[in-house]
């Protein structure tokens, strides 16, 4: 015997596209962040070479940077623009339906109680993901404060915000090991689902289809 | 350059050379065309310049050093010599009841007019008791004497936030002279000690123009604190390059590499120290050897230090004492949740080891 499937749709390309811009724009920023905090590969050799390590991976972190603005603005606008699936209300826990969905998705990963499918994410990821979207914003405010230090308007509300240079440096680098987190719990959970469910889960942030067991009953 | 014997020990006259010679400095460092250093002089020689209390506090006095025991002495008594210092417990020859008589008569005399100077924190803990002077507090004196006069300055990090004296876990309530006086224009000249050209520079800016110079939002002349140590640092092109030393001692401190990786906070500290230097010797931290301490920054000592580090002890909650390094707290974290992830695959593979045959079933029934 076999599962019986139904394709849905679930998510829009533009959603997809902003989640590709941070996976990409993720890796390169840590890549070069981290090195920007302890470049631990350095050019000792001073003739014949022009390299301009350090300055080359600030310029690729600063555009990688800028990339990922770009999608965080996307996706505030998918927070409420977007699709059912895209939407703040899929994703905050204050509803009934999300409340309940919140707990599923807990007891699922526990082994307990596997979850009954749902469209969009679970509510738990959902949560993440705005907690996330919200550090993003964090992030990225440290970041303008740390690239334009010398600039009297970014200084008066990133002196507000952060203090000093150095605790907003402090600020942005430990929130570099939430990004880490969140990659490596991110691609575990979503593994875990395909494996678990076969639902596709892994696909259908490329192609925007994921398929849902039609047998069981569907919650929304 | 002058010397010491130049000049002469006992020898506190002034000369019309060294006066003009002060006065360009303080323009350069102002970033002023020559063609404004007349006006700079006629200012420093009016006989209209405002009296100064110079206002010693929780300190060690170094600024006041720093000012007067510069291998150059021209600064430091072409600073004494243009401004009618009132009140100054370190060069002052009054002692005991005649010096706070002078403070007294001053404050009366020129009411709203005079320039006070504050060097050191004020400690606010237990009604401020930790700092008196003649039976006075530290927050009773300043409570007197700023809010009469016409500007204060706050020279140093102590006066201008806190400084050492603020460092964790603060036992005296020190605080700079932000934090107590309102309604006054305050001016910082931080760092530890900071440039005298930077203290002159505010002075004569304030006699030319009868206003302090522009500020950024620490209060700090934009002329000085404008710029990140950083970005005009002679070592920048080995940073760019990736060329740093390692530690202390080793090829690269030999050749003069960039000491960002032992820990120089010249990015995250504003001041002038590498273009206009130290005690006229051309000589700055970051020459010497070592990296920048970052000592013109607010939470200087708690956010700077260990100086040989990038970035601050992490504090454990609760008062636990601290980790050594914000990067050791990441790899903690990183390392539980790889043993989270790896613990819950393996249930996984347990459970279904365990239940494997009777999954299928479960299955089939559907």
């Amino acid at each position: 015997m076999s599962y019986e499937f139904e394709k849905y749709r679930a998510f829009g390309p533009l959603y997809r596209i902003t989640h590709w811009v941070f996976a990409i724009s993720c890796v390169i920023l840590l890549f070069t962040g981290y090195y920007i905090y302890e470049p631990w590969f350095t050019t000792m050799l001073e003739k014949g070479v022009d390299d301009f390590t350090v300055a080359n991976m600030r310029f690729f972190h600063f555009a990688a940077g800028y990339c990922f603005m770009g999608a965080v603005i996307a996706r505030f606008y998918l927070w409420f623009f977007g699709n059912r699936q895209e939407r703040i209300t899929d994703a905050l826990p204050v509803t009934k339906r999300n409340i309940k969905n919140f707990w599923g998705a807990i007891l699922n990963y526990l082994y307990v109680k596997f979850h009954v499918p749902r469209l969009g994410h679970n509510a738990l990821a959902g949560t993440t993901y705005l907690v996330t979207f919200l550090l993003s914003m964090v992030m990225i405010a440290s970041g303008f404060y740390l690239l334009y230090p010398e600039s009297v308007q970014v200084q008066a509300w990133g002196g507000a915000v952060f203090g000093s240079q150095q605790n907003a440096r402090f600020v942005h680098f430990i929130l570099m090991f939430y990004y880490i987190f969140f990659a490596m719990v991110h691609i575990y959970i979503a593994i875990w689902n395909d494996v678990m469910f076969g639902e596709g889960l892994v696909s259908a942030i490329i192609s925007g289809s994921k398929f849902l067991h039609i047998k069981r009953p569907r919650v929304d | 350059m002058a010397d010491q014997s130049e000049n002469g020990i006992g020898d506190l006259r002034i000369t019309r050379r060294s006066f003009i010679k002060g006065c360009t400095m303080a323009a350069a460092a102002l970033g002023l065309s020559e063609t404004m250093i007349p006006r700079l002089v006629s200012a420093a020689t009016s006989p209209q310049r405002p009296p100064v209390v110079w206002l010693h506090f929780q300190e060690c006095t170094g600024c006041t050093e720093s000012l007067l025991r510069a291998s150059h002495p021209d600064i430091g008594r072409l600073i004494l010599d243009l401004i009618s210092l009132d009140y100054h417990e370190t060069v002052m020859a009054a002692a005991g009841y005649q010096a706070e008589e002078n403070l007294k008569n001053t404050i009366e005399k020129y009411d709203g007019k005079y320039i006070c100077v504050v060097e050191g924190a004020i400690p606010t803990k237990d009604g401020g008791v930790y700092c008196k002077i003649g039976g006075r507090t530290a927050m009773d004196i300043l409570a007197e004497v700023a809010p009469r006069s016409a500007a204060v300055i706050a020279i140093g990090s102590c006066a201008s936030f806190g400084g050492l004296q603020a460092a964790a876990p603060n036992p005296t309530g020190a605080v700079g002279v932000r934090d107590l006086v309102r309604g006054k224009p305050i001016i910082n000249i931080p760092g530890c000690p900071p440039n005298p050209i930077s203290f002159l520079g505010t002075v004569l800016h304030y006699l030319t123009w009868k206003k302090l110079p522009v500020t950024d939002n620490l209060g700090r002349p934009l002329f000085a604190y404008g710029r990140k140590i950083h970005d005009h640092c002679e070592r920048r092109a080995h940073f760019d390059e990736g060329r740093f030393v390692e530690q202390f001692g080793d090829e690269g401190h030999r050749q003069g590499y960039c000491l960002y990786k032992v820990g120089c906070k010249g990015p995250a500290t504003f001041s002038n120290c590498p273009a206009v230097r130290f005690n006229d010797v051309d000589q700055w931290p970051v020459s010497a050897g070592h990296g920048c301490c970052g000592c013109t920054e607010p939470g200087f000592w708690d956010s700077m230090t260990p100086f040989e580090q990038r970035l601050p002890e992490v504090e454990v909650p609760l008062g636990k004492g601290t980790v050594t390094s914000a990067e050791s707290v990441g790899r903690t974290v990183m390392g539980i949740t790889a043993g989270a992830i790896g613990i819950h695959a393996a249930a996984g593979v347990v459970r279904r080891l365990a239940k494997g045959t009777a999954k299928k079933d479960e299955i089939r029934e559907e």
